[in-house]
This record gives C-alpha cells, sequence and structure tokens, in this order.
C-alpha cells in the first residue's frame, strides 16, 4: 500500500500553552519549564498551536518560541511546529524557517477569517508542501471558520508528497470517520478534540495532539497504550475520569483554562492569556473551580499545612494562591453556577464560628416562623441551614428548593470535606447559611442539584480564601459583564 | 381564476389561538379577540405560526377559518394552511376555502428538507389542485430551518394564482432579492415586525404580523407614512414599538402576544402544549418588560405606586436591618449617603459599613436569613462570581412589586454599587486593610417607575461614590 506514514508520527503530543512575561514577552523560564513536565510523559511536542496563541503572536515570536522548544527539547522527541498564518506568503515563510530551525514537521492550519474555496486552500497547501518540511494538516473549524471536506483532506492527502498527516480537532466523528476510511495506512491521522479520543483511537486514531496533554500528559499516555494493545474497557473507564476536566479545556476557553491548571498544579510563574482573551472571559470564574474541583478530584493538587482559625490543619491548596483567611467570625462567599439558564444556581454563603454573627442569626432564625421562606437545617457537620432567596411557591418548588438545591449542597458538603477544602478539623466550630437563589421556572432536577453543588464548593473556597481578591475585582471592573443590567 | 386576482396588502394581524385550560381551542375567546381587532386591520390571518398552526387537527384549523369568516366583516382571510407534506397541506388548503378564506398562507414544508425540486413541486400540486385559491408563499427559517429558495419563488411567481410571499425572516437582504426577482408579479409582506418600516420602504405591499392585534393603529401609521413619503414619522412610530416588537419576534412569538392581550383586558388563552405561559420561551423577567411597555404606550393604566424618599436623619435609617442610630454611633460605623438624577430614574443610596465582629456582623448575616418579600438582600456583585470587597448587601427601601421593578435593583443598580466600591477601593477611599474585617450594608431607593437602565445604572453610580465619599471621609 502507499504509504506516507513517518515513525515519529504517533502517540501523544500536548499542544503547548506560551507563557508570557508581566510586560507581555515570551516568558522563556518558564516555557523551558513547561517542556520539562511533559517531556517524560509524551511522544513529541507542538509547539504555536491554538493552544499556544499562535493567533495572537508576532512572526518573530513564534520563531523565537519554536527555536526554544527545539533547543530544550533537544531532539528527544519530534517537534511539530505550528506554522500555519492567514496568508500562503507568511505561511511559506515559517514553515521555510522551521525547516531550517531544525523542526521536524509543521502543523499548518487551514487558512482562516477570509474563506477561500476549496481550490485556493489545496493551492495554499500545495505551495507548503513543495518547501520539503512533513506536513499536518490541521482542521480546526471552530477557529478557522473553514470545514475540510473529505474529499478535500483525502485529495490533498494523497496528493501532496509531504503531507504526512492530518490533525482533526472538530470532534465530528463523521468527518474523521471518512478521513480513516479514506486515508489510514496512507498518512497518519491524529484526533485534536480531547472529549472524543477515546473513540477515535479505537478507531483507528494514530495519536493526538491536545491541549490538556499539558496538564495531564501521563494519563493520555496510559489511555495511548490502552488503545495500541486495544485494552478498550481500559480507554473507555479513563476517558471518563477526565470528560468533565477536558471538555472544559475544549469548550471554554482552551489556553486560559490550561494556564490556571498549570499555576494550580505547581507552574506558579504561568502567565494568563494574551489580550483579547482575559482572565475570567471565555473560561469563566465558575469554570475555574469546576476545573480545580477536577484537578484535586486527580491528585493533582496536593494539601499543606495552613493556619485556620486557632488551628493547624490540612487544606487543598493550589500552588499560585495564598493561603486561607485566618479570622473565622464572619466569611462570605459567592457562587453561580450555570447552566441550562432556568436551573442556575446562585448561593449567597456566609460560613463563621458558632459562638460568632453567623451562629447567632442560625439561632434566631430558628425560632421565628417564615411562611413562604421556611429555613431548613440541611447538615449537621457542619451545622448549614438552607435560606431560600425567594418565596417558595408550590410543590415543585418545594422539592427543587429544598431537595434537589438541598442534596447538591450536601454532596458539595462532604466533598469539600474529603478533598480538605473544608478542613474536618474546624467542621464543629464553625456553622453556614446558605442563601440559595432557585429560579421559578427550573425544570431539570439533576441540573439544580449539579449546579448547586457547583455552586457551594466555589463558595465555600471563597469564604475561607477571601475571594474575588482586590487585584481580581479591580483588574475586571471595567470589563465584568452583569447579566441584568442590560434590557432585552 | 375568475374575476380581478386578489392583491394581499395592508394591515394583517396574525391571530392567536386561545386555547382554554383544558386544551382545547376557545371559541369564544377567538371571536373576541378578532371583534377587538378588526376595526383596525385590512384582513385577518388565523392559523399562522403565531396561531400555532402546527399544533391544530385539519378539524380545528378549518373551524378557526370558519369563524374567522364569520367575524371578518367582509375583509379578507388568509388562511394558514401549511403542513410538512403536500398531502396534508392541499387537504387544509381544501377545507379552508370550504370555510370561506380568501387566500392560503402556506409554509415552506418543514422537518424533511426537502430539495429546491420538491419545494417547488409542493408549491405546484396545491396550485394545480386549487387554481381559483389564491396563494401566498411564507418564508420563515427561524421554524423551518431553511429558506424558500428565492430561484423557486422566481419560477412560482408565474402561476397566476400565487400572489404574494410573506417574509418573516428578518433579513432584508432575502426580502430585497425577492423584491428584484419576484416583485413584478407579486406582493410581498413584511411578516417581521422589528423590520416593518425597512421593509415597506423597500417595496413591500403590506404586513401580516403577530404584534398587528397588539398595536394595529401604529402599523397603520407607519403604512400610511411611508406611502405619503413621511420617513420621519415612520421611524417615530417604528420606534415607539421597536421593543415590544422584539419581545414578541424573539422571545416566545405568540406565547408572549397572548401575555400582552391579557394584560390589555383580552381573554386570548393559554398556549398548547409544550408551551408554556410564562417561564419557558417567554422568561418571566420578558413578561415584566411587555407590561411596562404597553404602560408606555398607553396601552395599559400603570399600577399604582407607593414611593418614599428616605429624608429622616442618616442614622435613623438603618432601623429595618436593626441597627438604631444609637448602635451605629457606639460602634463609629462609617454611615454615607448621596442621591442623583431626577423624576423616576432618581436614586438614593444610603450605606453603612461597620466591623464583622460587632453588631453590622450580626445584623447582616441576620439579613440573609431574613429574605422578605419584595425587599430581598442579595450581595453586590461586578458579575456571577465576581462579589465585591468588602462583602456589601443591597436592600431595596421601597417594596418591589414585581419581577421588572427586581430587576432595575438587582440588575442596574447593583452592577453601579459593585463598580463603585471598586472604584473607590482602587482610589483607596475604602481602606484596603477593611476588605475582609468589615462587611457593607446599601439601602437603594429607586422609584417603581423607572424605565432607562442606562440611565439609574449612571445614577447609581454616582450617588454610590458621593455615599462612599462622605462615609469614608474621616477613615
Amino acid at each position: 500500500m502507499f504509504s506516507k506514514k513517518t515513525e515519529w508520527f504517533r502517540g501523544i503530543f500536548p499542544a503547548l500553552v506560551t507563557p508570557f512575561t508581566p510586560d507581555d514577552q515570551l516568558d522563556e523560564s518558564t516555557y523551558r519549564e513547561l517542556i520539562r513536565f511533559v517531556l517524560p510523559h509524551i511522544d513529541g511536542v507542538v509547539p504555536c498551536g491554538t493552544t499556544g496563541e499562535f493567533s495572537s503572536m508576532t512572526l518573530e515570536e513564534k520563531m523565537r518560541t519554536i527555536d526554544i522548544c527545539i533547543d530544550q527539547v533537544a531532539g528527544q522527541v519530534p517537534v511539530l511546529a505550528g506554522t500555519g498564518c492567514q496568508s500562503t506568503q507568511e505561511t511559506l515563510e515559517l514553515t521555510q524557517w522551521a525547516k531550517d530551525a531544525g523542526a521536524t514537521g509543521a502543523l499548518v492550519v487551514a487558512p482562516y477569517f477570509l474563506k477561500p474555496a476549496y481550490n485556493e486552500v489545496f493551492d495554499h497547501y500545495k505551495q507548503v508542501d513543495k518547501i520539503g518540511l512533513p506536513i499536518v494538516l490541521y482542521n480546526i473549524p471552530q477557529c478557522a471558520g473553514t470545514h475540510f471536506k473529505w474529499w478535500t483532506a483525502e485529495g490533498m492527502g494523497l496528493a501532496l508528497d509531504n503531507v504526512i498527516g492530518m490533525k482533526d480537532s472538530s470532534g465530528d466523528m463523521p468527518f474523521f470517520a471518512a478521513a480513516l476510511e479514506k486515508l489510514r495506512g496512507t498518512i497518519g491521522l491524529f484526533v485534536g478534540h480531547d472529549e472524543v479520543v477515546g473513540p477515535a483511537m479505537l478507531a483507528g486514531a494514530d495519536g493526538a495532539i491536545l491541549a490538556s496533554a499539558n496538564l495531564i500528559p501521563d494519563i493520555w499516555q496510559e489511555i495511548y497504550q490502552a488503545a495500541q494493545r486495544g485494552d478498550a474497557e481500559f480507554v473507555q473507564r479513563r476517558q471518563k475520569e477526565i470528560q468533565i476536566l477536558v471538555r472544559l479545556v475544549v469548550r471554554k476557553g482552551g489556553p486560559q483554562a490550561v494556564k490556571e491548571g498549570l499555576r494550580m498544579m505547581g507552574l506558579t510563574s504561568m502567565s494568563n492569556v494574551r489580550l483579547p482573551m482575559i482572565q475570567g472571559g471565555e473560561f469563566e470564574r465558575e469554570d475555574y473551580e469546576d476545573l480545580r474541583t477536577q484537578l484535586e478530584n486527580l491528585g493533582k493538587i496536593g494539601s499543606q499545612t495552613v493556619h485556620l482559625g486557632d488551628r493547624e490543619i490540612e487544606y487543598a491548596l493550589p500552588a499560585d494562591l495564598p493561603p486561607p483567611l485566618q479570622d473565622l467570625t464572619l466569611c462570605v462567599g459567592e457562587g453561580f453556577a450555570g447552566p441550562p439558564l432556568s436551573e442556575v444556581a446562585h448561593i449567597d454563603l456566609l460560613l463563621g464560628r458558632k459562638d460568632g454573627p453567623v451562629g447567632k442569626a442560625i439561632r434566631r432564625a430558628q425560632g421565628e416562623p417564615r411562611p413562604g421562606h421556611e429555613l431548613v437545617i440541611i447538615n449537621h457537620h457542619p451545622l448549614t441551614m438552607l435560606v431560600p432567596t425567594v418565596t417558595v411557591r408550590g410543590a415543585k418548588a418545594r422539592q427543587l428548593v429544598y431537595e434537589d438545591a438541598a442534596n447538591g449542597i450536601k454532596l458539595a458538603l462532604e466533598h469539600a470535606i474529603a478533598h480538605d477544602n473544608l478542613p474536618e478539623a474546624i467542621v464543629d466550630d464553625i456553622c453556614l447559611i446558605a442563601n440559595v437563589f432557585v429560579h421559578p421556572a427550573a425544570s431539570i432536577r439533576q441540573r439544580v442539584k449539579i449546579n448547586n453543588y457547583k455552586a457551594m464548593r466555589g463558595a465555600i473556597r471563597k469564604a475561607l480564601e477571601g475571594r474575588p481578591t482586590i487585584p481580581e475585582l479591580v483588574s475586571e471592573k471595567e470589563s465584568a459583564r452583569h447579566p441584568f443590567r442590560y434590557a432585552p | 381564476m375568475i374575476g380581478e386576482p386578489f392583491r394581499p396588502g395592508g394591515v394583517n394581524p396574525a391571530l392567536v389561538t386561545p386555547f382554554a385550560r383544558d386544551q382545547a381551542v376557545d371559541e369564544e375567546a377567538f371571536r373576541e379577540l378578532i371583534r377587538h381587532v378588526i376595526d383596525d386591520v385590512d384582513g385577518l390571518v388565523p392559523c399562522g405560526t403565531t396561531g400555532e398552526f402546527n399544533y391544530l387537527t385539519p378539524e380545528e384549523n378549518q373551524r378557526l377559518v370558519q369563524i374567522a369568516a364569520q367575524e371578518a366583516k367582509g375583509k379578507p382571510v388568509i388562511a394558514g394552511t401549511g403542513a410538512p407534506s403536500t398531502k396534508l397541506a392541499l387537504e387544509l388548503a381544501r377545507s379552508a376555502r370550504e370555510a370561506g378564506a380568501s387566500a392560503c398562507l402556506v409554509v415552506c414544508p418543514y422537518f424533511l428538507h426537502p430539495s429546491d425540486k420538491g419545494i417547488y413541486q409542493h408549491y405546484y400540486e396545491l396550485a394545480k389542485a386549487l387554481p381559483d385559491m389564491p396563494i401566498i408563499l411564507y418564508n420563515i427559517p427561524q421554524v423551518v430551518d431553511a429558506y424558500l429558495p428565492r430561484r423557486v419563488v422566481e419560477d412560482l411567481a408565474d402561476i397566476p394564482s400565487i400572489v404574494g410571499l410573506k417574509d418573516s425572516s428578518g433579513n432584508l437582504t432575502y426580502t430585497m432579492e425577492i423584491l428584484e426577482y419576484a416583485g413584478d408579479r407579486i406582493n410581498v409582506l413584511i411578516g417581521h415586525d422589528e423590520v416593518v418600516l425597512n421593509a415597506l420602504a423597500g417595496g413591500a405591499s403590506g404586513m401580516i404580523l403577530a404584534s398587528a392585534q397588539v398595536y394595529p393603529e401604529v402599523w397603520r401609521g407607519v403604512l400610511d407614512a411611508v406611502r405619503q413619503g413621511d420617513l420621519e414619522s415612520a421611524r417615530r412610530l417604528q420606534r415607539q414599538v421597536q421593543k415590544l416588537s422584539r419581545i414578541f419576534c424573539r422571545y416566545g412569538g405568540g406565547v408572549a402576544v397572548k401575555q400582552a392581550l391579557k394584560m390589555m383586558g383580552v381573554n386570548a388563552g393559554r398556549p398548547r402544549s409544550p408551551l408554556k405561559s410564562v417561564g419557558g420561551a417567554l422568561l418571566h423577567e420578558d413578561r415584566a418588560e411587555i407590561q411596562l411597555e404597553l404602560e408606555k404606550l398607553g396601552k395599559i393604566q400603570p399600577r399604582p405606586a407607593e414611593f418614599r424618599i428616605p429624608i429622616e436623619p442618616l442614622d435613623t435609617r438603618f432601623e429595618k436591618i436593626g441597627l438604631t442610630a444609637e448602635m451605629i454611633g457606639a460602634e463609629k460605623m462609617q454611615v454615607g449617603t448621596g442621591s442623583t438624577g431626577k423624576d423616576v430614574e432618581s436614586v438614593q443610596i444610603d450605606l453603612l459599613c461597620g466591623a464583622k465582629d460587632g453588631l453590622m456582623g450580626e445584623a447582616w448575616a441576620y439579613q440573609l436569613t431574613y429574605p422578605r418579600h419584595g425587599f430581598e438582600a442579595l450581595t453586590t456583585i461586578l458579575e456571577p462570581n465576581l462579589a465585591v470587597r468588602p462583602s456589601t448587601l443591597i436592600v431595596p427601601t421601597n417594596e418591589l412589586k414585581d419581577l421588572r421593578q427586581a430587576n432595575m435593583i438587582y440588575g442596574p443598580v447593583q452592577n453601579a454599587v459593585a463598580k463603585s466600591i471598586v472604584d473607590k477601593l482602587a482610589e483607596s477611599v475604602i481602606p484596603q486593610s477593611i476588605v475582609h474585617t468589615h462587611v457593607m450594608l446599601v439601602q437603594a431607593t429607586v422609584h417603581p417607575r423607572a424605565l432607562d437602565r442606562r440611565v439609574l445604572h449612571h445614577n447609581a453610580y454616582e450617588a454610590t461614590c458621593v455615599a462612599l465619599d462622605s462615609a469614608f471621609v474621616e477613615v
């Protein structure tokens, strides 16, 4: 069979994020540190991919980034450099440069923004092909706005001598299935959508280029190895364990999610994304809390001994955060989680000592009737009172508030204790008031529960850690978008 | 065809279909609706999209057309007779003619996506089987998920009984293309309430609109003004109903129209399942907005609203939350007030800041266990998951009577208070050292009839800045 497959284009390749310094220059030392972190687990690296924010970098910056990457990797694994640009001319320039610099191959994204016709896309790749560096076609319609058709991928895969592979980040399984049917064995086929790696590999993909492989290269390598030996059961189970994490990364602003996760895990010098992407933007603050929960579940965030109240306790503290507040008089945390719209959860949480204002308020409230706002102690360890924000009317609303939202909150307390977010040592000293909003139009009970779980996990951490902090508030005070500020 | 062909035009309401509590068609309510509207319109359109035609049985469809014909005072009845299959569409058109319809409105066949050839044949078969029944083509990609292809329309326009096209897409490039290629042979009726003026100015002959049963006189005014070349008046009238039209078009269609009619005292019944009266496609918040806009149009009387601006000495204004002047004085809490703006958009902010481990902390925690209806206290946020520090509660001073009033407090006012607090924190007017030791409480006085969110936001921001400046002047 006619084949252009190469030995090196197989396995797990992280699409490396690009760290920047506070004055927005390339942060070389952090970049090298990131590469050292992933290197033991991976089969190749991709500098200047989509996750690497290539579209926000100058040509010179991309050259330097690729250069540092090649130097740091030092031949241990192949370097597949992202060299796709909007115009053919610039793509040619960067690809030629990557070849001269010693890159193993080039990942070339479909020309984006303006929408060239299929024959124009073909000729674009045909010119890049002439450079002589091995080329990997790159389909990512979510960003590029152009979708390869399987017949254009087939045409380029067969006709262009140096095209040795394709990365498909669309997540469109029928497209990938057609690519496997037409091209498997002829070129290497990589999946680039983290949510469908398991299915794609079991269907015959040769490897994966992934944003989340910055964070969990070890787990992806396990999945790849299992797929190679045909262990479908292992692939399915392991993919399921990381599915929430990788869905956050893929759908909620990839680069920022990866960068926040790396900081939590210990690479504290990692920067935020470059403008116009921002912290708290596409990767929303509720996603930050979710990501932290997922990394805790995977054992990627360790516990540290800190002072809380007058005790020394174990606390699951991301590497980039200061320790929690010491004063447990009255801690306030707000948590919001969605979607869908009607099932959103919003919690105003008070956490404080039993002999302080929170305990006093609970004791006082217990002695007073509250028609329409029945106050319920939903948990005893720690003592937790649920207060419905809006008047509860009807049996359905009662069920949503006092069963579903309450169950989500109780589960959050249980998990927060298990994962050292709410240290066991203080739970009998404190009590909580959760003022809970459930929308009167909510109907999906499971989402009400899950959203209240998420909102409560975040609210507990924020109360104990005093987040958001002043710098966070100040940096977002202009860009914040309040959902109810505007007319319909 | 016998006699002069029917030429659709003018102002035509796409009537809602009132359903009773048991989901049956409420015929009496339908008659009353027509009587309410008939003198202000040029024709009636029963069983359109607004009429939830796709939930009607063929028998119900025919009956509604019959009632419309009986109540139409001789004006034309354009019956919605579209269906996914050609066979059913033909059956409906035939029964509508028997029931007295003057023409039929036939939507592009939906769900399965027929090719251009299939779409052409659908209309061709109808016209062939019923050559004396005028047909109006109907483009509404929002629900069909496909456009009626212009090239098909161009050819269909040659068929004598095809007399018009209703375009509900709101995409004026499509409307202009149809006028260009078929406007010499068929009339184009605009079906999107947000762009009526624009389409009429571009050459449309009239309109079939959901909102033409709510404010037909406005549309009559727009049509007359455009015909007389008085664009200024036409713009003014269209602008008057722009927001309501947007709500009708985008947030619930017939469901929203039924709510509007109900507010105006016209019993338009309920929608049919799976649609909900409110809380589904039409949010409670948007229903509240409909009420306000109808008040502005003079269609309904505003509810009487009690409104009081606190003018007693500042340190006595917090007794409702359990803090007296003596307590405030004894613990040396920071107190400030500010008020800005005039008329219904004026805002007064009374602000109190105190230590968590004192009486303020107690009152603050107690507030969150005590949501009084109409006076709910919420923490102040820049946006969800971005609560300000020091933690701040907002409590309205006047009871919030409905969701729209609540939206004004918990939307623009809350956002403005948050922005002001963070600005004053950045300027160190609020000492950064107190963010974890103190909490604040804001009592917001906002007029229950406040209309303009931008002005309200501006005034609330200014008032809070003044209040913070005065509260922290001596710290």
